[in-house]
């Protein structure tokens, strides 16, 4: 599942090495161009699209099992279903105060300690910034 | 089955019934390249097992957050859980904490002071 270009690279397919060694080779379906796309991922080569309601369970039924497991939960908010990349400022209505900043910034930082962390950046307003837009991660 | 409310929170892991559709767990199933013909029986247990798996990061997100304080289950609760319990560490890219993005700024900006010092 690697990018790598070679698909008869027998290091690659572990234990099918060893019929790699012999000189056959294996039909493999999957495209290895390099490209590491959601689409690609999920279809092993062929160039079929999918929806985002279409490769995700449906939000209402996971809300719902979220919801029973919870004991008596008053409420719960609409970004935490397990979508990735969702609400922004949507699930934070408390820790949003002023602010001109915009659309999520890539996930990744690294600390003032040195550290790396994971973070996702989000911002409170949908104005474009393009000072904001162009800060590199190193 | 019994249908009174404080049963049914202990038999939700043991009865038969599921609430995620089969189809679209067929879907994600196939979408695996090693993955051709998916057994009936294979299927239903992943998808039991994801739904027990719903409800067990969502009780654990719970419980370790703000629980018992505001009675909701936040996003943060569920990024905190997978940073600080092992068993939900694979899920760190999915659920990775939010920052604002004038905090970070504001330490990018002591990073860089921090090297024009040094």
């Amino acid at each position: 599942m690697d990018g790598d270009s070679s698909t008869t690279d027998a290091s690659q397919l572990g234990i099918t090495g060893e019929y790699m060694a012999s000189g056959h080779y294996v039909l493999q379906s999957q495209d290895d161009d390099g490209e590491e796309s959601l689409n690609d991922h999920e279809d092993g080569g062929i160039k079929e699209n999918f929806r985002e309601q279409d490769i995700y369970l449906p939000i209402a039924n996971v809300a719902r099992i979220m919801k029973n497991a919870v004991p008596q939960t008053g409420k719960a908010m609409k970004g935490e279903k397990g979508m990735p990349g969702v609400s922004v400022g949507e699930s934070l209505g408390e820790e949003l105060t002023d602010d001109s900043f915009t659309n999520p910034l890539p996930a990744g930082i690294i600390t003032a300690d040195g550290q790396q962390q994971n973070v996702m950046v989000y911002t409170t307003s949908y104005q474009q910034i393009p000072a904001v837009q162009q800060i590199q991660f190193s | 089955m019994k249908m009174s409310q404080n049963n049914s929170d202990k038999d939700a892991s043991n009865n038969k019934t599921i609430s995620l559709p089969i189809s679209r767990v067929r879907l994600i199933m196939k979408s695996s390249p090693d993955v051709s013909s998916i057994n009936q029986d294979a299927l239903f247990l992943t998808t039991k097992a994801t739904e027990l798996f719903v409800q067990h990061l969502a009780l654990s997100s719970f419980n370790n957050g703000s629980g018992k304080d505001n009675n909701t289950l936040s996003y943060s609760d569920l990024a905190s859980t997978a940073e600080e319990t092992e068993i939900f560490h694979f899920l760190t890219d999915i659920l990775p904490k939010k920052i604002l993005a004038r905090d970070y700024l504001k330490s990018l900006e002591q990073m860089q002071e921090e090297e024009a010092d040094n």
